[in-house]
């Protein structure tokens, strides 16, 4: 038990050795000024003082990240069980879906900020055009990927349609669609703060370009710190709960 | 139990014929096996009477319907060689699942495990039984709705020679007990004789019925029936024909 809470200890002090240990290399080597590299003191101070400015921020990124989340998976999965229940759609949607992708999210993000202006509207809409297509594309796998053998037994049953999605193509498309959970849930927020940056005058964005503009170094790190940390706590969380509802590795995890 | 009529059934793939007039009747309560060479369409024919594949021409017929029909009605059961359980689904509720899309309460599913040889793994889901007590579960649940007709692709052929042959007796022992019409299809002759009162041996592509030999004995039969002269000389009659050299006598007669 001990054993293990230390374990767990050492896990955790590492990589926070190891970033801090870089971080002072870096400063140290590189002789580049403190508005481009402050000292990890000064980001912390930065973190407390500005904590107002920065949760009001940190809200507004999260609503967008959120609400552009959802609609992703809303967007993808529907997609994706409309391309797999009606195939002669894969010809109409998946070459909207691969310009879309392929376009740069810079012009995509210029034409939504002059259509739908600094608003929320414009920041979900751009979280979900980035997040929708691998989950759309990892959903549509998951539902071709039932067993065939399985398909034939569902049909000499003579189940309709809706039992052989609900009972077999649903849950074998779980394993990918969790998977695709932990890029879309992660990058989301970095999404919505790439957005902010770019268009707004709110959320963490908008406080990474205003310190940029300030030589404010040490906010900018402060928030980029917070952006990671939620990112990657979102990436965890999704992860832990795709382990829980993902019957292969369930599977693993118990033989 | 419902006879099954096979009658004329052609089927093509493109340019290639996979099967070629085939003319069977299968009596209610009837084992016929199906062997022969490897892509002589005996899988196709199943499938044809499992209404899964359309033939080209011809026509199946189960008791008094066509085969989609009776695949309606559910009064068909599939064994394939691959179980075609549902991974995340502990083996009760996989033969429960069955009555359930089926909408037929067939066999109690504890009973039925139970006399599998199966009690004690109720719980288990696929990854923690063996092989051969997935290929019973995979049995049980295509048997759990109590079809008369029970169709099998090589239900033992990824198990080792013991547990085939294991399984192949157990098979017999619990036809005996619930009668279905079967058709089986396998590459083991000695599976083949062990379990069917007739033998369909296919020719080699495209598959017509080179012979349709009896075996005259009573099921189920044991282990001793390995040794019993009826099955010494029937399997070494099939495996006459099925090596025969190509080009002589190759046709099918009729």
């Amino acid at each position: 038990m001990t054993r293990a809470v230390g374990r767990a200890l050492v896990q955790v002090a590492m990589p926070v050795v190891s970033i801090l240990g870089l971080w002072y290399l870096a400063i140290l080597t590189t002789g580049l000024p403190a508005f481009v590299i402050p000292r990890p003191e000064r980001v912390f101070q930065a973190l407390v003082a500005d904590r107002g400015l920065i949760t009001h921020h940190l809200i507004e990124t999260l609503k967008a990240a959120a609400v552009g989340y959802v609609l992703a998976n809303v967007v993808g999965i529907g997609l994706a069980v409309l391309l797999v229940a009606l195939p002669v759609a894969r010809q109409l949607v998946m070459p909207a879906a691969i310009t879309l992708r392929n376009v740069p999210y810079v012009a995509l993000v210029t034409v939504l900020s002059l259509a739908l202006g600094d608003t929320l509207g414009s920041k979900v809409a751009i979280v979900v055009l980035a997040g929708f297509f691998p989950v759309m594309v990892n959903t549509y796998r998951g539902l071709l990927a039932a067993d065939p053998v399985v398909l034939d037994r569902m049909r000499v049953l003579s189940a309709s349609p809706l039992e052989i999605f609900l009972h077999v193509r649903l849950p074998y498309a779980l394993p990918f669609i969790v998977s695709a959970q932990e890029i879309t849930g992660s990058g989301s927020i970095i999404v919505a703060i790439a957005a902010e940056w770019m268009i707004s005058g709110s959320g963490l964005g908008y406080v990474i370009n205003r310190a940029m503009q300030q030589y404010r170094g040490d906010q900018v790190y402060a928030v980029a710190l917070l952006a990671a940390l939620l990112s990657f706590l979102v990436y965890s969380a999704v992860h832990v709960m795709g382990r829980r509802l993902d019957w292969q590795s369930a599977a693993r995890d118990r033989a | 139990m419902l006879p099954i009529s096979i009658r004329g059934v052609s089927r093509r793939f493109g340019e290639t014929l996979a099967l070629d007039r085939m003319d069977l009747e299968v009596a209610a309560g009837e084992f016929v096996a199906l062997v022969g060479p490897s892509g002589c369409g005996k899988t196709t024919l199943l499938r044809i009477v499992a209404d899964l594949e359309s033939p080209s021409s011809g026509e199946v017929r189960i008791g008094p319907q066509p085969a989609g029909t009776a695949r309606g009605q559910r009064l068909l059961g599939l064994v394939s060689q691959r179980p075609a359980v549902l991974p995340w689904k502990r083996a009760i509720d996989d033969v429960v699942f069955t009555q359930r899309i089926a909408r037929r309460a067939g066999f109690p599913a504890g009973d039925l495990l139970r006399e599998f040889g199966l009690g004690g793994h109720e719980g288990k889901r696929p990854h923690h039984l063996s092989g051969g007590m997935l290929q019973r579960v995979n049995i049980a649940s295509a048997l759990a709705h109590d079809p008369p007709v029970l169709l099998m692709d090589e239900p033992f052929s990824a198990l080792d020679e013991m547990k085939r042959e294991e399984l192949g007796e157990w098979l017999g022992q619990e036809l005996a007990r619930r009668p279905k019409t079967v058709l089986f299809v396998t590459h083991h002759i000695d599976e083949a004789v062990l379990l069917a009162d007739r033998v369909l041996v296919f020719s080699p592509a495209p598959g017509r019925v080179l012979e349709l030999a009896s075996v005259p004995a009573t099921r189920p039969r044991g282990p001793d029936f390995r040794r019993h002269p009826v099955f010494v000389e029937t399997t070494a009659h099939i495996r006459r024909l099925l090596f025969r050299p190509a080009g002589v006598g190759g046709e099918a007669p009729g």
